[in-house]
């Protein structure tokens, strides 16, 4: 399957009258945006407002608490439409050609809960633990209807952002893009003829699905319905899972992550080179044991029956997921198919504490995204978009978190990505 | 003013002589002798090796407690900022040594302490308490240790935050530090896994927490036959601590007879750990090392007999390595006198 | 799946119990801390009673939600070593996260009881929503 990406390179967001792409810069008229955003009947029943703004790398300002934050992109050939099952009908994507927005995203944000969490710093020292500081954000803030249940509002708000993208996506349409670029996996027998001597390598790539705000979606299903299975790096990169996760900020995966999957990006860098990238296996991360031991029998049996070499595994959230990591490392290094794993790390704040849940001495090949519970200090900024309200409730802050200057001091786990398990960073531990 | 420094190294590297002066005691030198030189001229001033203390590696590991006693005396008279000993590289002794005065250094005087060495050095199993800094295994490695250990010796004398270990050059000390990489993690990942498929060698970022599993023997069939030993490294010993086991970082292990003993009683043992609250070991030492309810056992017929003898050290911050040695010095005596199996209590 | 007859939760999750009485043996300990479920369930599973589900789920940290269901069997049988290991390591997690001290309004606790209590009946395959409609019918 071959997916061409075309990159539109977006320099600026201005709001304005009109609607369009033009020479780099974005204008937004937020009022038709939001027109269609509310043409939907569940974001209609459950979000009492909403407002757009914007915020620009190297700005003082906070975006909090962040629940999602989208790439906006067009199908302009080919079969299926922007995050399929959820918004386009349900048609298989990852072929044709697809226009991406490059340099931007679309981040929801506002309570869901009264511990939401995520903060993305546009500036100062939190912003070089976020990916998202070097984005031009437009930021849809939500506000619930009174009395409307969580998990139908995050249903909302959720739609809310992918509407949001999609109608920002398609005004990169008749843009001719920047830069485009090919991916492509090939057929099993095809590729062992193409590349006899590489290496076979896949991606197992792991889904948050454990329940409210826990959640994934692929093509529109719930990842906790279903078995573990297999997808072209390409369907993933061209919007076939969606984040409905919102807990965990520095190591939940975004939309965005998925869209722009690093794993994904690093293994087609070497394909045909060093490596024949097969495939991605994606398995679930449920609560019920039996349900742990079954997907990750089935990572296993999988990586057995695609005669694979070696997988890269990666993570996704706190805890539990180190279970499920050690399950899948362990049963497919038993099959004979070497392992590397992407995790993060709560060592405790004084980095004394054992790392993760779970061990196995197979787990020998780690990558880090660093230690979640490291203190930063992140100083008080000119504006928040959002509210400083939860603060002192999410995950790594603690009673007197937010000082009355504005300033933060919590753990790295309340910045959006700051950890990420799909390697998206640079950030690691030693 | 510049920072003052004391330096500890070897007879070999104070140029007195290899193994066969290696029983020399301490000895205090003003300012710096061989390698020291490379630490000063590092450090350009800012800070300055004011004594030199030499000490013969013989002499050290057969009169430790008194050689310590010394340089602790010297350092303390010295006031430096920093105590720096070796690099050691691979002489295992030297390294012994450095890690063990330098440990001194830090828990008795609170002064900050650097040395270095190559990572399989024995001495290097004290890198969780003291920084070490991994050198190459021979002396020919002294052009990159020196730089190395001075600049995180300047780090520490002005009270800095130190790094990740991979970016300091100490190693790894089970504090794990954020740092930022050149490469994101997914292309590290990619890397990692093509050199493990090449069987290249690679380094894992996180080295999962190492067990020492022991696969337990088989079942006993008949216990009322058996022999059974007591064995613990909650520190009971009898009363007065005969042999001086260390309430941590024991350096040996104590046998200690048990014929005619039917119960431990808090005027006859005690327990020399220093890693809990001993006041319920010592009213009750049978609560760490159950002799009690072995006498019982055998009395009642449930096992043959407890054996005559028991083996104890204190398992606080003991090293790994001391622990497998001792046990593997007593396992054969165990064996020798016909033991089926060992209560092994921790604490 | 197991029979649902042999689930015996152990909670202090007051929603937990108003939801899903009647349906599940539940154990319900209304001044049992999340950590001191933990070890209720560590011991149960010492004493060999199966664990059925992981008692991290979530991940919300453990020194956030004051929270928590743990299912394990009703009745004992042999003791499995990895569920043992699974449960002490889940204590251990949960050390290492430092103590916050700060009060919770009702409207977030109900929030935290929310999750755990959805966490549980994805895991149950119980229906949430039904349950959440059926006890506000009772009231």
């Amino acid at each position: 399957m071959k997916l061409e990406l075309g990159f539109i390179q977006i320099k600026d967001i201005q709001f304005s009258k009109e609607c369009k792409v033009e020479n780099g810069t974005l204008y937004v008229n937020a009022d038709e945006v939001k027109d269609f955003v509310f043409k939907d009947d569940d974001v209609k029943a459950c979000v009492k407002a909403a407002h757009f703004d914007i915020a620009k790398p190297g700005e003082s300002v906070r975006i909090t608490p962040v629940k999602d934050v989208i790439e906006p992109r067009v199908k302009v050939e080919g079969p299926g439409g922007e995050f399929p099952g959820v918004i386009a009908k349900v048609d298989t994507v990852g072929s044709g050609k697809t226009h991406v927005l490059r340099g931007m995203a679309v981040v929801t944000a506002g309570k869901i809960v009264g511990f939401q969490e995520g903060v993305i710093d546009m500036s100062g020292p939190g912003a070089d633990y976020t990916p998202f500081s070097k984005l031009l954000n437009l930021v849809l803030v939500c506000e619930p209807v009174e009395g409307v249940h969580q998990h139908e509002y995050e249903h909302a708000v959720r739609i809310a952002g992918l509407r949001a993208a999609t109608f920002v996506g398609e005004l990169g349409r008749a843009v001719t893009p920047d830069d485009t670029q090919e991916f492509e996996t090939y057929g099993i027998k095809e590729g062992i003829e193409k590349f006899p001597d590489l290496p076979r390598v896949a991606y197992v790539h792991m889904l948050q699905s454990q329940g409210l705000l826990h959640d994934t979606y692929v093509y529109g299903v719930d990842a906790k319905r279903s078995l573990t299975t297999i997808i072209y790096p390409t369907e993933t990169m061209d919007g076939a899972i969606l984040s409905g996760n919102c807990v965990s900020a520095c190591d939940k995966n975004t939309t965005y992550h998925h869209q722009n999957n690093p794993v994904v990006a690093d293994l087609f860098a070497q394909h045909g080179k060093t490596l024949n990238y097969v495939c991605n296996i994606i398995t679930n991360e449920n609560v019920y044991l039996a349900d742990k031991m079954r997907s990750s029998d089935w990572s296993a049996k999988l990586c057995r029956l695609l005669d694979l070499d070696g997988v890269i595994v990666s993570q996704e959230g706190f805890g539990n997921p180190d279970t499920d990591l050690i399950m899948n490392t362990k049963k497919i290094e038993q099959m004979g198919v070497k392992t590397t794993i992407i995790t993060d790390e709560y060592a405790g704040q004084d980095g004394k504490s054992q790392s993760l849940a779970d061990a196995d001495p197979l787990a020998d090949a780690v990558v880090t995204g660093g230690n979640a519970n490291e203190v930063i200090i992140l100083p008080a900024m000119d504006k928040v978009i959002g509210t400083l309200d939860y603060v002192d409730k999410i995950a790594g802050g603690h009673a007197g978190s937010l000082r009355p200057d504005g300033t933060i001091e919590a753990e790295l786990q309340v910045i959006t990505g700051a950890t990420n398990e799909m390697g998206f960073n640079c950030l690691s531990a030693r | 003013m510049s920072y003052r420094v004391v330096h500890y190294i070897n007879q070999f590297f104070a140029n007195i002589g290899g193994e066969e002066m290696a029983h020399v005691p301490p000895e205090l030198r003003e300012g710096h002798v061989g390698p020291g030189l490379a630490f000063n001229q590092a450090w350009k001033g800012e800070a300055e090796i004011v004594q030199t203390i030499v000490c013969g590696d013989s002499y050290f590991a057969e009169h430790e407690k008194d050689a310590k006693a010394q340089v602790l005396a010297w350092v303390k008279e010295a006031k430096p900022d920093l105590f720096i000993a070796g690099p050691a590289f691979n002489a295992g002794r030297y390294g012994y040594a450095c890690a063990n005065v330098a440990l001194a250094v830090k828990e008795e005087l609170g002064i900050p302490v650097l040395t270095g060495m190559y990572e399989e050095n024995p001495g290097a199993d004290m890198k969780e308490k003291i920084l070490i800094v991994a050198t190459t295994n021979s002396a020919a490695g002294m052009r990159k240790a020196a730089p190395a250990m001075a600049k995180l010796a300047m780090k520490l004398m002005r009270g800095e935050a130190l790094g990740a270990s991979c970016e300091e050059g100490y190693m790894p000390n089970g504090v794990r530090k954020n740092f930022f990489e050149k490469e994101r993690g997914s292309k590290r990942a990619v890397d990692m896994l093509l050199a493990k498929l090449a069987e290249k060698p690679f380094t894992t970022e996180y080295p999962m927490p190492s067990f020492d599993r022991v696969a337990p023997n088989k079942a006993i069939k008949d216990l009322s036959k058996a022999t059974i030993a007591l064995c613990t490294s909650g520190g009971i010993v009898p009363k007065g601590n005969p042999d001086h086991i260390e309430s941590s970082s024991a350096s040996h292990y104590g046998e200690y007879c048990l014929d005619g003993v039917d119960v431990l009683t808090a005027e006859t043992y005690e327990t020399a750990h220093g890693g809990y609250d001993p006041v319920y070991a010592n009213e009750n030492p049978n609560r760490v090392l159950p002799v009690d309810v072995m006498r019982e056992f055998e009395r009642e017929g449930k096992i043959g007999k407890l054996h005559n003898y028991f083996y104890t050290t204190v398992g606080n911050g003991t090293a790994v390595a001391s622990a497998k040695k001792f046990a593997m010095e007593y396992a054969q005596k165990l064996l020798q006198a016909n033991v089926n199996a060992v209560i092994m209590t921790s604490t | 799946m197991a029979s649902d007859r042999q689930y015996l939760i152990l909670t202090n999750n007051p929603l937990v119990k108003t939801c899903m009485d009647g349906r599940y043996a539940i154990r319900f300990f209304a001044d049992l801390s999340l950590r001191d479920i933990l070890v209720k369930a560590r011991d149960m599973v010492y004493e060999g009673h199966e664990l059925y589900t992981h008692p991290l789920a979530g991940s919300v940290k453990p020194n956030e939600t004051p929270y928590k269901s743990v299912v394990v069997s009703r009745t004992a049988g042999q003791m499995q070593a990895d569920q043992a290991e699974i449960m002490a390591n889940s204590i251990v997690a949960c050390d290492k996260f430092a103590p916050r001290h700060r009060e919770l309004s009702q409207k977030v606790r109900e929030d935290f009881q929310l999750i755990d209590y959805t966490l549980l009946s994805g895991a149950l395959g119980f229906d949430a929503a039904a349950g959440l409609s059926n006890a506000c019918n009772k009231k």
